[in-house]
Formats: structure tokens, C-alpha cells, sequence
């Protein structure tokens, strides 16, 4: 082979990988909205046409918004609602590819909680205020204040409360008057009520101890009990306090003599059936859950009417809560508007909520259409306390990670693989870290 | 030869399209700081993000975690695998039908797999827990110190047919002289199999072990469905940790070089395999 040839080769070669990396560095990071055609302006006119695609969590909230698509269309006929739902798991990819492309795939999301943040500061999201403010009657300030802290980043509004996902105390109204106990109203009384209705054949709660998110979520409304928070009024980590110690230490206790044998990985389905066989008298778990629990045609069977919701004890809990979030690089971001907008809207609230939906708005838990539901309203008064006295598992970015790092933590401690001072310790550093 | 060049021309193209470039593209990644919560193009690091894998415990923790459940699973796989398919070899009757039916795990998709033991194992609705209380046994398939085993038992189910369907036709295709002059000779089963069965089988050995093992490695959907790393990161596989990284965690510059290290090392065993293979054959 002669050495032109070969030199001709290696230059091809060589341009070859530059085409490849010059491709490579295009590619990354190359997303990003296509030219955005949004009026910013709140009241959307009625002749407005266009195709809203959203990407919904499979949850019966979204069967909720599903039913209602055909009465917004009586007044917004020329736009088509087009709802595609996932798996919690499957979603987050989805839209962050979404999110980076040029063709977005969706128009309208929901974001969970801990990816507000995030999404806000990537510039993923289209800023709200303005349409919000300009929205005749819509009356934000009715959301639960809570809810809409969470959907504001830097004093910016980049969402509108969906559903909420505050947990509370559920528990079989019948194996506590059995037992001849009251509602707990501290950690103590909570960690006692659960071991004295544990018997032979019966948890006294059924809890999740699963590592990750499962088990912070859950533990966090024990560390609220004891007195405790995550964050301290200037944002930083306080997870290494002897009020979490207090907290994690009941929680063992609690997991060790009243939770069902062997639960050491259950996460939310697990509990669910526990407590609605009979199983299990008791579970800390979304407030919506009570609907579910107390469905004559649900997992309850007989048991159904026999379950309650109360606040946490010390009456603090974890909130998550899904809003409706507007790509920057929406396709139809005015008929986006239009319907998240529209499904929030009080009168339309009011129906959501009267079908089984998560209360988002204070007035809602007000209306006598709601409160004289199938649902009681009592449980109703219960979601209105518990909405108003509770606190976001994460604040800032990265919460995710941070969620994961300490409930890896949560796990060891519980596991036994590692002593509670440790495992605190540890979750403290792994929260600072994530904080950057 | 331009003609032999030509023919192969359609191969290397695809071969460029399908593997070159997204391992180019995830190679030029592993050095940037990119997020996937970036816009624009993200900034070149150099080295940064190996030294970063390089020094992370966490990560050589996952890979430790890995190893013991690739050993225990392929492990397990081969001698049970290797039980069956010399109990198959024998069979004389319904041959199609057994090995259509111990086939059957494999063409599940292994999140199903994962999600049906997740349930089939748990304590309180689960089958098998439930049949070894009948029998006095006690056992949390997802505690401390037993949820890797539970995993690499899932995989055992699941993965012990492919074995057996390679050792079977490695078994099939060996030469009946040299068993049959063994036999008259008056060896007896084991010293067959050990002596000439297990030697001839080698070679097959070899590949069904190299075969299963970079399968093991990629686990990822049985810790997801059911442990999800846990109880604390007993579970937490490589390939869990850089789905983490990368996706959940949105470091995808940083999950990029740990893919590129785990490509490095597994590189470096199949090249060791295939070295010492040709050299026992050429010996």
C-alpha cells in the first residue's frame, strides 16, 4: 500500500470522527424551544383551535380530567385534548426528551413535585404569571398556599396546582374501636396505637420502608411528628437533629413490632393491600387514598366504609403535589392555557373534586355540592387540615438525588446495616451534597 | 478485492450508524459536563467525570455488588444448566415438547419477570413464602443479606434454559468415538465426563459462560422492579447506579465515563477469554 494511499486514509478517517464529533456536539444539548407562539395573555378566545397533547400520570385523578375533556370541548370546540398517561416511572424521560426537542411531543404536562425546580431553572417551563393575573376570575389565591409554594421558583410562577398528594393517617375505624384506642395525636401515642392492634394475624400498620423515595416520604411525616423538619427556615439540610433521631428511632420500633413480617422492601401497592384486606389497621399514605379504601367495589370489600383519614400526629405532614406546567417549547401553549386554565378553574374544581379528584383549592372544601358527596364530609374537613399545615419533601434543585441519598440512608438504619446516628449522619451529607 | 470492499461497504455503514456513532456520541458525552436539564452545547471537562468514577466509592461498590451477582447467578446456571442438558441428552421420549416447555422462561421480558417475583416472594401475598411457612421455614427473600441471592435466583429461573440450550447442542455435537472407546475400556460415567465430556465441551463452556455473565451484568430490571437497590445499596447493581446517575439524577457526562469504564473492564475479560481459548487450542 503506498503511503499516499494510506495517509488518504488516515485523513478520511480522520475527518470521518470530526464529522462524527462536530455531529455529536450539535447534537448535544441542541434541543430547545422552537419558535414559541404564546400570547401570554390569560382569558383564551373561545374560537381558539389547536391540538393540546399531554402526558398525565395513570392515576385516577387523570381518569377524572379524562371524563371532563368533553364538556371543556362545549366551550372551546376547535381544541382537541389528546391525553397520553404513564407510569410515574416511564414519564420523567419522556417529557425531559420533549422538553429538549424542537417537535415537542407534549403541549401541556403535569410535573410532580420534585422535578419543579429543575425543569423551572433548565428553562424548560413557560413563566405563568402573567396569564395567571389575567385570567378574569380565576382567583389563584384560593389554591392552598402550600401547593402553589410549590409551583413557584425564584418568585416565579411556572405552574398551576393539578392534584395534591398531602398523606395522612388512615386507618380501620373499626380494629381502633376494638381496641378501645383514640386517633394518635403524638409520635408516641402513634408508635403505641399501631403495636397494642398488632395481634397474631394482624399488622398494626403496614408500612414502606422502601429504600428511596418511598421510605423518605413515608419517614419524613414521622420526623414532622417529632418536631423536626427537613429544611430550616434558610434552606438548609436539618436532617441530623435529635428530632430525626427521635423519628427514625420510632420508626424502627414501630416497623420492628407492629409493621407486617418481612416488609422491609413494600412500597405503596403492598401497603395498599394490606390494609385494604384486613391486614393491617393502619397505613400513612395519600389522602385520596381514603375514596379507594372506603369504594364498596374497590380491594376493601366488606371493609369499605369502615376506614378514616386524620392528620399526622402533631397535625404537620409531607405534601407532593402535580401541576399543570406549560413547555417553553409548547405547540399550542394559548389552548394549553385554555384547558389547564379551565380544569382549575373553580366551577370545574368543584366537579373534580365532587368525582373522587384531589382537592387543589380552599373554596372546593367549602362548596356543599362537595361536602355532600359519597365521601363524606368529614373526610373533607380532614384534607382541608391537612393541606394547610404541610411541607414539600424538597425545595430546591436536585431533589430527586437529594430524595434518593437519604432515603438509601432511611433504609440502612432500618435494615439494621447501619446504627441510627450513622445513617443520619450520612443522610446529612448526602442532602449538603446535592445542595452543591 | 474492491469488490470484497464493496460488499462489506452496506455492513461497516450500518455498523457505523447503529453502534459507531451513539458510542462515539456517549464517548465525547463522557468527557462534558452535560446535564439533561442543559441547553446548548455543554462544556468539555477533559478527564474530570473518570476521575470522578475512578474515586467514587459508590460506584466500585456497584460494581463489587455486580460481580458477586454475576458469579453466583452464572454459577448456578452453569451447573444446573449442565445437569439438565445431560439429563436431556438421554431422554428418548416427548424431546420437543420438555424443551419447548424449559424454553418458555426466556421469552418473557424480564420486567415481567421481575414485577411476578416482586409479588410471588412478598411475604404477606406471596405464594412461595407462604408454601415454606407450611414447611416451618421462615425466610425474607428481600432482607439484609439475601435480596442480591433473591435477584440472582430470579436470574437463575429465568436464564438457566439458555444455558442448557447451548450446552445441549455443545453436548450433541461431540464426537461419539472417543465415549464409546472410553466406555469399552471400562471408564466409568464420572471418569467420562470428566475426562473426555467435560474437555470437548470446553470451548462451548467458554462461550456460554462469556454469554451469560455480560448478560448478568446488564441486570437491571429485576432490581428495579423489586428491590430498587435496596435494602440500602445491597442490590444497587451497576447498571442501576448509572440509570441513576444519568437519568434519574440527569448527570448524563458523568453516567457516560462509568459506562465507558464498565465497556474498558468487560472489554478486557472477553479479550483474556478469547486468548486463553485459542491458546488451549492451538496447545
Amino acid at each position: 500500500m503506498s503511503l499516499r494511499k494510506k495517509s488518504g486514509r488516515f485523513a478520511a478517517g480522520v475527518a470521518l470522527a470530526g464529522a462524527i464529533a462536530l455531529t455529536a456536539t450539535a447534537c448535544a444539548g441542541s434541543g430547545g424551544p422552537a419558535e414559541v407562539t404564546s400570547s401570554g395573555l390569560g382569558d383564551i378566545p373561545k374560537d381558539t383551535s389547536g391540538t393540546v397533547r399531554i402526558l398525565m400520570e395513570n392515576v385516577p385523578d387523570t381518569d377524572i380530567v379524562k371524563d371532563l375533556v368533553s364538556e371543556f370541548n362545549t366551550v372551546y370546540p376547535d381544541i382537541t385534548v389528546d391525553i397520553e398517561s404513564l407510569t410515574f416511572d416511564q414519564m420523567r424521560d419522556k417529557l425531559v426528551s420533549s422538553f429538549q426537542s424542537p417537535d415537542p411531543a407534549y403541549d401541556l404536562i403535569v410535573a410532580d413535585n420534585p422535578w419543579m425546580v429543575d425543569f423551572a431553572q433548565a428553562g424548560f417551563l413557560e413563566p405563568l404569571d402573567e396569564r395567571i393575573d389575567s385570567t378574569t376570575d380565576y382567583d389563584a389565591d384560593d389554591f392552598f398556599t402550600p401547593l402553589t409554594d410549590i409551583t413557584t421558583v425564584d418568585d416565579v410562577r411556572y405552574g398551576v396546582p393539578f392534584y395534591n398528594y398531602a398523606l395522612g393517617y388512615l386507618y380501620n375505624t373499626a380494629d381502633y374501636e376494638a381496641a378501645g384506642l383514640q386517633v394518635p395525636t403524638t409520635l408516641d401515642e402513634l408508635v403505641s396505637d399501631v403495636t397494642t392492634l398488632k395481634t397474631a394475624d394482624r399488622a398494626g400498620i403496614a408500612m414502606q420502608p422502601q429504600r428511596g423515595y418511598k421510605i423518605f416520604e413515608e419517614w419524613a411525616n414521622w420526623l414532622f411528628a417529632a418536631g423536626g423538619s427537613i429544611y430550616d427556615d434558610e434552606g438548609n439540610i436539618t436532617l441530623d437533629t435529635p428530632e430525626a433521631k427521635a423519628a427514625l428511632e420510632a420508626y424502627i420500633d414501630a416497623y420492628q413490632n407492629a409493621a407486617p413480617a418481612n416488609s422491609l422492601n413494600w412500597a405503596f401497592d403492598e401497603a395498599f393491600r394490606s390494609v385494604s384486606s384486613g391486614e393491617a389497621a393502619s397505613m400513612i399514605s395519600y389522602n385520596w387514598n381514603l375514596p379507594a379504601l372506603n369504594d364498596p367495589a374497590g380491594a376493601s370489600g366488606d371493609l369499605a366504609g369502615q376506614f378514616k383519614l386524620a392528620p399526622m400526629p402533631g397535625g404537620k405532614q409531607v405534601l407532593g403535589a402535580w401541576s399543570w406546567a406549560i413547555p417553553s417549547n409548547s405547540g399550542a401553549p394559548d389552548a394549553a392555557w385554555a384547558f389547564a386554565s379551565w380544569i382549575t378553574s373553580k366551577a370545574v374544581d368543584v366537579e373534580r373534586v365532587s368525582a373522587g379528584g384531589a382537592a387543589i383549592r380552599e373554596s372546593t372544601l367549602e362548596d356543599p355540592a362537595v361536602l355532600d358527596d359519597g365521601f363524606g364530609a368529614d373526610y373533607y374537613e380532614a384534607v382541608k387540615q391537612i393541606l394547610s399545615d404541610a411541607a414539600p419533601l424538597s425545595q430546591g434543585a436536585g431533589g430527586e438525588e437529594m430524595i434518593q441519598a437519604v432515603g438509601t440512608e432511611l433504609n440502612e438504619a432500618v435494615a439494621g446495616t447501619k446504627s441510627v446516628d450513622d445513617a443520619l449522619r450520612d443522610a446529612q451529607s448526602a442532602a449538603e451534597k446535592t445542595q452543591g | 478485492m474492491r469488490f470484497k470492499y464493496g460488499m462489506l461497504a452496506p455492513l461497516v455503514a450500518v455498523f457505523i450508524a447503529v453502534v459507531g456513532f451513539p458510542l462515539l456520541y456517549a464517548l465525547y458525552l463522557s468527557f462534558t459536563d452535560y446535564k439533561l436539564t442543559d441547553r446548548g452545547a455543554p462544556d468539555l471537562v477533559g478527564f474530570e467525570n473518570y476521575l470522578s468514577t475512578f474515586t467514587n466509592p459508590a460506584f466500585w461498590e456497584a460494581f463489587g455488588v455486580t460481580a458477586v451477582y454475576v458469579v453466583v447467578a452464572v454459577g448456578l446456571e452453569l451447573v444446573i444448566g449442565l445437569a439438565v442438558a445431560l439429563s436431556l441428552q438421554k431422554q428418548k421420549w416427548a424431546r420437543d415438547v420438555t424443551r419447548s416447555m424449559l424454553l418458555a422462561p426466556m421469552f418473557i421480558t424480564p420486567i415481567a419477570v421481575g414485577l411476578t417475583f416482586r409479588f410471588l416472594l412478598n411475604d404477606q401475598i406471596g405464594a412461595i413464602p407462604e408454601l415454606l411457612r407450611g414447611i416451618g421455614i421462615n425466610y425474607d427473600f428481600f432482607g439484609p443479606g439475601r435480596a442480591l441471592f433473591t435477584l440472582a435466583f430470579i436470574d437463575v429461573w429465568q436464564w438457566t434454559p439458555f444455558m442448557v440450550l447451548l450446552l445441549l447442542a455443545g453436548l450433541e455435537s461431540i464426537p461419539k468415538q472417543p465415549l464409546e472407546a472410553a466406555r469399552v475400556d471400562g471408564g466409568s460415567p464420572w471418569y467420562i465426563f470428566r475426562r473426555i465430556v467435560l474437555p470437548l465441551l470446553a470451548p462451548v463452556l467458554v462461550v456460554a459462560i462469556l454469554l451469560r455473565a455480560l448478560d448478568a451484568l446488564k441486570v437491571f430490571e429485576y432490581v428495579y422492579a423489586t428491590t430498587r437497590g435496596g435494602p440500602g445499596t445491597e442490590t444497587q447493581t451497576i447498571q442501576y447506579f448509572t440509570y441513576q446517575t444519568g437519568i434519574q439524577f440527569f448527570r448524563l457526562g458523568e453516567a457516560s465515563s462509568m459506562a465507558f469504564v464498565v465497556l474498558a473492564v468487560v472489554l478486557t475479560v472477553i479479550v483474556i477469554a478469547f486468548r486463553r481459548l485459542e491458546r488451549n487450542k492451538s496447545a
